[in-house]
């Protein structure tokens, strides 16, 4: 039997090919798009993994330096080991800083911890070259989408810092990328003001106490103890505000990227409408377009139950082309932005699903509008 | 078995209705023997076509009755439901215009009905390269339409409407696009298939020159079919 879904396409080849390929590119910015949105729930979630604490201490009344700033003693990392149930603790910060560089300054979040204290909050797995900080000072390990190498001398505030580590996605809740530095090199930085100011704040009676502070407390638990039990008892001793590890991820998600993911969100969910809606009527018109063929047939007697074949077939053909097209697309140019692009198999699945129902659907309504005329059309009258 | 082939009784067609309704055929009855070449005449918007189409069981008539073969097909409604179905295996099209599906070769024009209908590929490539070779247009059966003349096209047609051993062949206006002799091949040929195949031709034609090659001549007036003869013909 003659496969008229065959003969047509490779009659109309070249525009086939173009046709799929326009629509694949659609599909790859909408797999790119779900890929950004996907992206920035993972970087939110990212340093707050790799950390991995269980309980997180913060200054009272606030819900955390991922949301607010929150200033806390950083000796409390210190008496926390009183409590019961507490494994290891220990002092961090974090604060944006840029990064001088030639071209433009590079802005970065900097987390700031104590080489030599219980918790490491750097994902040595992470790193692609060189080590992690080992020195209390002048050591950075920076990401590589800084853009800068191992070894190289980097100037921030009055010092001179090394380049011991490199990392390779290591970036903030709000995909900035991460540098580490030393707890002491941190504070400095963030607390320590310039030598007129000291010298004012001295005349005026006012002492720097600042520089003993960090942003948070993270602690981890032993095992047989309820991170919320701790966290409870923490909360009613200390007068600090206490969150575990599901608290935090609760926050980041909801309170920090929701607004930013939410309007990706909805971007992307309208993006997948129009572009089915393109799709199908790519597709309707494509039938359309065969709607003389399509009445010679049906004049000379073909059967509908053949055309509708040779109209899905083309149709199954044109989804599957452009669905490759599509990934192949988004695959190429993903890494190329600048922020975290996840593309998942799951979506592109799911968005191949849809994309193909609708175009089923508008090649029905082509081929039900294309059935129902009389089929002395096709002689002109 | 009878000899007779196409039967139209008091066949009526009004397009549209209520005030804005036109009546194109009114009340129209004759017959075709196999084996009979007739020609159909009558001035442009007398109703040929639309006749043509009715035999065809393409546009359904208004009344009366029409029987193909041995069956009987419309009986103030169609009996069938399957109007394809008749159009498929017992009808073959010829028109002004060739209408060859154009993203399939000659070859595959001519088979792909006989196939639908069930014959192997083999069995409808043989026939068909027979009529092919007949219609001496064999060397263009891997040719596309598009590349083809006019009356290559046009032959290519003729065999397509023949390659299902249809009983009944509808050809309106086949020559209009031709050359007379070409026009005057293309008739003999109808004629010839009508005596070699047994089969009932109607011919829609504006062409007085084609007239004398035909059996019989049947003529719209009025709104009705009238037998005329040759030399009665004035004008068409
Ligand atoms: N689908 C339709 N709806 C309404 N009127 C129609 C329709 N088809 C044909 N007619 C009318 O029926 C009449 C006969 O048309 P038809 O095409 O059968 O004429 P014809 O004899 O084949 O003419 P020609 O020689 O120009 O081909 C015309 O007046 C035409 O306007
Ligand atoms: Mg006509």
């Amino acid at each position: 039997m003659i496969n008229l879904a065959q003969k047509d396409i490779s009659h109309t080849f070249g525009k086939f090919i173009v046709t799929a390929m326009g629509v694949g590119m659609l599909l790859g910015i909408v797999l790119i798009m779900i890929g950004v949105y996907r992206g920035m729930i993972v970087d939110a979630e990212s340093l707050l993994t790799d950390i991995n604490a269980d309980l997180w201490i913060v200054q009272e009344g606030t819900i955390g330096p991922f949301a607010e700033a929150s200033r806390i003693p950083e000796d409390l990392k210190d008496s926390l080991k009183a409590v019961p149930g507490i494994d290891k603790s220990a002092a961090i910060t974090f604060q944006n800083i840029q990064l001088p560089k030639k071209t433009k300054p590079v802005r970065v979040v900097a987390v700031g911890f104590n080489p030599f204290g219980d918790i490491n909050p750097l994902n040595l797995t992470r790193i692609i070259a060189g080590r992690n900080i080992n020195k209390s000072h002048y050591e950075i390990v920076v990401s590589a989408k800084t853009g800068f190498k191992l070894k190289d001398k980097i100037p921030l505030g009055r010092n001179i810092y090394n380049v011991v580590g490199v990392t390779k996605g290591t970036v903030s809740s709000s995909g900035d990328p991460l540098i580490f530095i030393s707890l002491k090199d941190a504070q400095e930085l963030q607390f320590s003001y310039s030598n007129n100011r000291i010298r004012n704040d001295r005349y005026r009676g006012i002492k720097n106490i600042e520089s003993h502070i960090a942003n948070a407390i993270i602690a981890t638990v032993k095992a047989g103890y309820s991170a919320e039990l701790v966290a409870q008892h923490i909360n009613e001793t200390q007068y600090k505000s206490v969150f575990t590890y599901q608290q935090q991820h609760t926050i980041l998600v909801k309170n920090v990227v929701e607004t930013a993911s939410k309007q990706i969100g909805l971007f992307t969910a309208i993006l997948v409408v129009v572009s089915t809606i393109i799709i199908a009527l790519i597709i309707y018109t494509m039938t359309l377009e065969k709607i003389k063929e399509i009445a010679i047939m049906k004049l000379i007697g073909i059967p509908n139950s053949m055309i509708i074949k040779m109209i899905v077939q083309e149709t199954l053909l044109l989804g599957l082309l452009a669905f490759v097209f599509g990934n192949i697309f988004s695959h190429l140019i993903y890494s190329k932005f600048p922020k975290r692009v996840v593309l998942e198999a799951p979506d592109a699945l799911s968005l191949f699903f849809v994309i193909l129902i609708a175009s089923i659907l508008a090649s029905f309504i082509g081929v039900k509008k294309v059935i129902s005329a009389d089929p002395s059309t096709a002689i002109g009258g | 078995m009878s000899t007779q082939s196409i039967k139209v009784e008091n066949l009526v067609k009004t397009f549209g209705q209520g005030e804005n309704s036109i009546n194109v055929i009114d009340g129209a009855s004759f017959s075709v023997e196999k084996g009979e070449l007739v020609a159909l005449i009558a001035p442009s918007g007398a109703g040929k076509t639309t006749l043509l189409m009715m035999i065809g069981c393409v546009q359904e008539p208004t009344s009366g009755q029409i029987y193909l073969g041995d069956e009987k097909v419309y009986d103030n409604k169609w009996l069938t439901r399957e109007t394809r179905k008749i159009r498929r295996e017992k009808i073959g099209f010829i028109f002004q215009a060739h209408y060859l599906i154009p993203f399939l070769t000659v070859l595959e024009n001519v088979t792909l009905l006989p196939q639908t209908n069930g014959k192997s590929k083999l069995e409808a490539n043989t026939k068909a390269m027979e009529l092919l070779t007949y219609f001496d247009i064999a060397d263009k059966a891997h040719s596309m339409p598009s590349s083809l003349s006019g009356g290559q096209n046009q032959r290519v047609a003729i065999a397509r409407a023949l390659a299902n051993n249809p009983e009944i062949i509808l050809a309106d206006e086949p020559t209009a696009a031709l050359d007379l002799t070409r026009s005057i091949d293309v008739v003999k040929m109808l004629k010839k298939i009508a005596i070699d195949q047994n089969v009932a031709v109607i011919m829609v034609t504006h062409d007085e020159a084609m007239l004398p090659l035909c059996d019989r001549i049947l003529k719209i007036d009025n709104k009705k079919v009238i037998s005329v003869a040759t030399k009665e013909i004035t004008s068409v």
